[in-house]
């Protein structure tokens, strides 16, 4: 697969000004300053090729907003290599520009003070748009994201839903060859969520965008990629698809049958003894119900047998850990597990 | 897969800063009670100027190197002039490094310096349209008209009034890049405006300030964005001279945009926006 980025060994470090509480603090910060290092992202190694989707997660500070700035070129690596689209960020910003396009969440690019449309046209000139494209891309917006009643109204005046479903429309006006979003649902209400998402489907789809996708909503992952980066304290974690992730981290598979009966401890004891060579154990046994958890892929079959051979079951369910718990459960770790 | 987009061309990049002009221009619109409560307190300024110089003339035994009449003709153009010339890139630029929304400017396909020059020249444009026009009338009003001292003034002036708006251009793009270190557009611009208003000859004509200031201004290029179109467009220099002061303004306006290119360049390696 072509490339469409490549990362190595990159590092970003800066100093951060530490102030001291109350007036006091604040007037001796005039004398004195003070300074801490912070190592916003160190030794991360990873490629991206033409066409992937592919989700940058981490928990805040992880280093994930740094990365996609150095990959823009807006911020200059301390150390490592990049490129993209065989150029380098910080060096040929101006060039990359017109194959990106980039969406930060919480700095809106559309201009200000003027119409949605209008800069909807500047883009149009601006990145010598060709008029399928546009009609292509723009025709998709209004449908999938319902611009149409707000290409008249200026920016400052939209919602904050209104102005992202804008925004996400501007950065990919000239369908470019990457597209980095950071954070392009933060805010948002459902159903909104949904439209962005559908609309950075379709487009990716009929483009063959690489995606490059930040976010904390880990729906705007399942939904949209297929690979899954984690970062943390500026490190990479883990590189690979979604699914490997699920079962790298996914522990937990359970089976919660309801029993016609109130569950018998000893019948419910003696289910634990023969499920034992199967990988199961019984961690909940009381009243109508019965749950089993396992590890094993591909071990339910015979589980659900055994229950069935020992139980009247009314109902059956599986049960796996979606990612967002087990995201969750990574982050609550003191230290992440390798 | 759409292939990579080509580097534009001369004429699509020329299209495109036109139309971030044109857009500019249209934002700067947007304001309108802002614009007249800037054009409004500008005149009290012009106005407070008017009142102490003829107070300064009124008294007895008091010689000023100028007469009464020129003297005002000087204040009005440098009023109107400096009105034109009004840039406030450094404020707007500093904000939006302060809110790291200057991350967006960057990552367009423009060149960063020439696409605030379009937005200053709106600026500029904004500024003459609006402002100039009623200052017209009120100085048709108040005294009759300035006109140029001949059609060959006029010519030269408009040279230098291009050449004017770059070097002002210039000036304030060196100085917005202190908030690239800084953080904040408000002590630059605070300081880039006493200077202006020190140097420029805004307040008075370069040729009454005193000689230890006079000196030091004439090495610096606030000079040429007031005072040298000013004395061309009185006739105050005219031929060689005039030439020369124009050749000057060239050299500075080029010369700082150069450095201004160069200093850039090293303001963005040491950007930070942090947060996401």
């Amino acid at each position: 697969m072509e490339s469409a980025l490549a990362v190595e060994n990159l590092s970003k470090s800066y100093q951060r000004r530490l102030r001291q509480p109350g007036l006091l603090g604040a007037v001796k910060g005039l004398l004195a300053s003070q300074f801490e290092q912070i190592q916003a992202v160190q030794g991360l190694s990873f490629s991206i090729g033409r066409g992937e989707k592919v989700g940058l997660i981490g928990e805040n500070g992880a280093g994930k907003s740094t990365t996609l700035k150095m990959l823009t070129g807006i911020i200059v690596p301390t150390g490592g290599r990049l490129e993209v689209l065989g150029r380098v960020p910080w060096k040929e910003r101006r060039q990359l520009a017109l194959n990106i396009g980039v969406v930060f969440g919480q700095r809106p690019q559309l201009l200000w003070d003027i119409p949605v449309q209008e800069t909807f046209e500047l883009l149009k000139t601006m990145y010598r748009i060709p008029e399928d494209v546009y009609q292509a891309v723009y025709g998709e917006a209004l449908r999938r994201l319902g611009l149409g009643p707000l290409l008249g109204t200026p920016v400052r005046h939209l919602s904050l839903g209104q102005r992202m479903r804008c925004d996400l429309a501007a950065a990919l006006l000239h369908a470019p060859a990457i597209a980095f979003l950071d954070e392009p649902t933060i805010g948002l209400d459902l159903s909104v969520k949904e439209q962005v998402r559908e609309f950075i489907t379709d487009i990716q789809a009929k483009f063959g965008i690489t995606l490059l996708i930040t976010t904390h909503d880990l729906k705007d992952i399942t939904e949209t990629c297929d690979r899954l980066l984690l970062l943390d304290k500026g490190r990479l974690l883990f590189d690979g698809s979604i699914r490997a992730f699920e079962q790298k981290y996914a522990s937990d598979r359970r089976i919660v049958a309801e029993t016609h009966k109130p569950v018998d401890p000893s019948a419910a004891q003696s289910l634990s003894r023969d499920i034992g060579n199967s990988g199961g154990k019984v961690v909940e046994a009381g009243g109508h119900r019965l749950v089993v958890e396992y590890r094993e892929e591909g071990a339910a079959p015979t589980l659900i047998q055994l229950i069935l051979q020992q139980f009247q079951v009314v109902d059956i369910n599986l049960e796996k850990t979606d990612i967002e718990t087990i995201v969750t459960r990574i982050y609550r770790q003191p230290s992440l597990p390798e | 897969m759409r292939p990579l987009a080509r580097p534009l061309s001369f004429r699509e990049s020329l299209l495109g800063y036109l139309t971030y002009l044109n857009r500019a221009l249209k934002a700067n619109f947007a304001y309108k009670a802002s614009t007249f409560l800037g054009l409004f307190t500008s005149g009290l300024a012009y106005g407070t100027s008017v009142l102490i110089w003829s107070h300064v003339y009124g008294q007895k035994g008091v010689s000023i190197a100028m007469s009464r009449r020129a003297m005002f003709a000087y204040l009005a153009l440098a009023f109107c002039l400096n009105y034109a010339l009004s840039i406030n890139i450094d404020q707007r630029v500093g904000q939006r490094i302060r809110l790291g929304l200057i991350a967006t400017d960057l990552l367009k396909p423009l060149d960063f310096q020439l696409s605030q020059a379009m937005q200053a020249l709106s600026d500029c444009l904004f500024n003459s349209f609006v402002g100039l026009t009623i200052l017209a009338w009120v100085f048709y009003f108040l005294g009759g008209q300035i006109l140029p001292k001949s059609p060959e003034a006029l010519g030269l002036f408009i040279i230098s009034l291009f050449l004017a708006f770059l070097v002002q251009y210039s000036i304030v793009f060196l100085f917005v890049q202190g908030a690239f270190y800084t953080y904040s557009g408000y002590g630059i611009f605070a300081s880039r405006l006493a200077l202006h208003q020190t140097f420029s000859g805004f307040s008075a004509p370069l040729t009454l300030y005193p000689p230890v200031l006079l000196s030091v201004g004439r090495w610096l290029p606030f000079q040429h964005v007031i005072y040298t179109p000013i004395s061309i467009y009185l006739g105050n220099v005219e031929g060689a001279a005039a030439l020369r002061l124009l050749g000057e303004q060239a050299l500075w306006g080029l010369g700082l945009y150069g450095l201004g290119y160069f200093t850039m360049r090293k303001a963005l390696g040491q950007l930070e926006i942090q947060g996401g």
